[in-house]
């Protein structure tokens, strides 16, 4: 076995922090002018992030989490603390409001309910609907926003949660009535220019309530709205207007 | 704060924020644990005033925290049991592949063999779920 055999050999005990210091200082040396060692690693690495996911939470006594942070803010006056430690942190950016120009010229040949959904978006770049502004952890990686009810859906509503760092995106909804014999809710995602996409068929349960797992990432839409459609299927295109709506941006 | 104090070595381009703070707690627990009576590491009951679940303030949290809990969990039993054991004890347990070896009385290169081996199975398990970003 080569050198560079025998150190590939070892990038994954290197990965898994199973070498001694002196072992993984000369892995990690390798493979810092190594392409593809550092490309093994980085793949590996990736899956070894993962496996503490995997650990059953447990929760920390109230008092430690004051204990940290009384000694985060006593360590800021040392001059060990890295000054642009918080900067180095990436956060997403935030999108811009959607522009309807174009829409009209690409309208495409859909029913009179595609174009009502279009006009549905035109009505909340007004600022027609409500919808809550995302609420971020650090780094962004979930987004929350709400679908409100309207008309004969006033008392419905949902909560989406965009898992951005999966990509999907868990909606709750509450308050359904009942979509008929033989029909079934069905959700569209909007972008700003171009055709409601399909994004999951439901029926709610006898309380109105039904969680739907959307698996794809709202990044590119700006509305997610839901439609009343012929089951068990749905519908290619939405052949209603929508009642239940929000912006997801 | 260790890993406070080290905020800046975090480099978005090598994996999650979530995923380099679980490392940098996990290498200081088996720093922790390596320096208590030496080599003799022990299974240490939390007390009971200190292991409580956490209050469920956001349900949804909770659904995606289970949803990819669920899924490593699947991604570790779906291994052969000689791969998913070299896995416990270099990740969860800190131990060092030549003590690996010691222990399965096996070579060290098949030790090191079954450790890429399983990583690279996980990898796929966990991509082909979609839940979990590998």
């Amino acid at each position: 076995m080569s050198d560079h055999e025998e150190l590939e050999s070892s990038v994954a005990a290197w990965v898994l922090g199973a070498l001694d210091g002196d072992e993984a200082e000369t892995v990690r040396s390798h493979t810092e002018g190594c392409p593809t060692c550092r490309e093994v690693a980085a793949g590996l690495r990736r899956v070894v992030g993962a496996l503490p996911l995997g650990v059953d939470e447990v929760g920390p006594p109230a008092r430690l989490r004051e204990r940290v942070l009384a000694a985060a803010v006593a360590s800021r006056e040392s001059p060990a603390l890295p000054p642009a430690a918080r900067a180095v942190i990436p956060r997403p950016k935030v999108p811009r409001p959607t522009s309807l120009a174009g829409v009209g010229r690409r309208m495409p040949a859909y029913t009179a309910a595609a174009v009502a959904l279009i006009a549905l978006l035109t009505g909340i770049v007004i600022g027609d609907v409500a919808f809550h502004a995302p609420q971020s952890p650090p780094a962004s990686q979930v987004a929350r926003f709400t679908l409100a009810g309207h008309q004969e859906m006033a008392g419905a509503q949902a909560t989406v949660i965009d898992l951005k760092r999966d990509g999907l995106v868990l909606v709750d909804f509450r308050g359904l009535p009942p979509p008929g014999s033989g029909r079934v809710y069905e959700v569209w995602l909007i972008p700003a220019k171009g055709n409601p996409v399909r994004a999951a068929v439901f029926v709610p349960d006898s309380n109105g309530a039904k969680v739907v797992l959307v698996n794809q990432s709202v990044d590119g839409y700006t509305v997610m709205a839901v439609t009343n459609e012929a089951g068990p299927d749905g519908s290619q295109a939405p052949t209603q207007q929508p009642q239940l709506y929000g912006n997801v941006t | 704060m260790n890993v406070w104090n080290h905020a800046a070595s975090f480099d978005a381009h090598r994996g999650s924020l979530r995923a380099w703070l679980l490392t940098s707690v996990r290498n200081r627990c088996i720093d922790y644990l390596r320096g208590r009576g030496g080599r003799e590491r022990q299974e240490r009951e939390l007390q009971p005033e200190v292991a409580y679940a956490l209050s469920p303030t956001d349900p949804w949290r909770d659904v995606a925290l289970s949803l990819e809990r669920t899924a490593v969990r699947d991604a570790m039993a779906s291994l052969p049991a000689e791969q998913r054991q070299v896995i416990e004890l270099a990740y969860f347990g800190g131990y060092t592949h030549a003590e690996i070896a010691d222990m399965a009385r096996v070579p060290l290169g098949t030790v090191k063999g079954r450790m890429r081996l399983a990583l690279e199975k996980m990898g796929s398990y966990l991509r082909g779920r979609g839940l979990v970003d590998v």
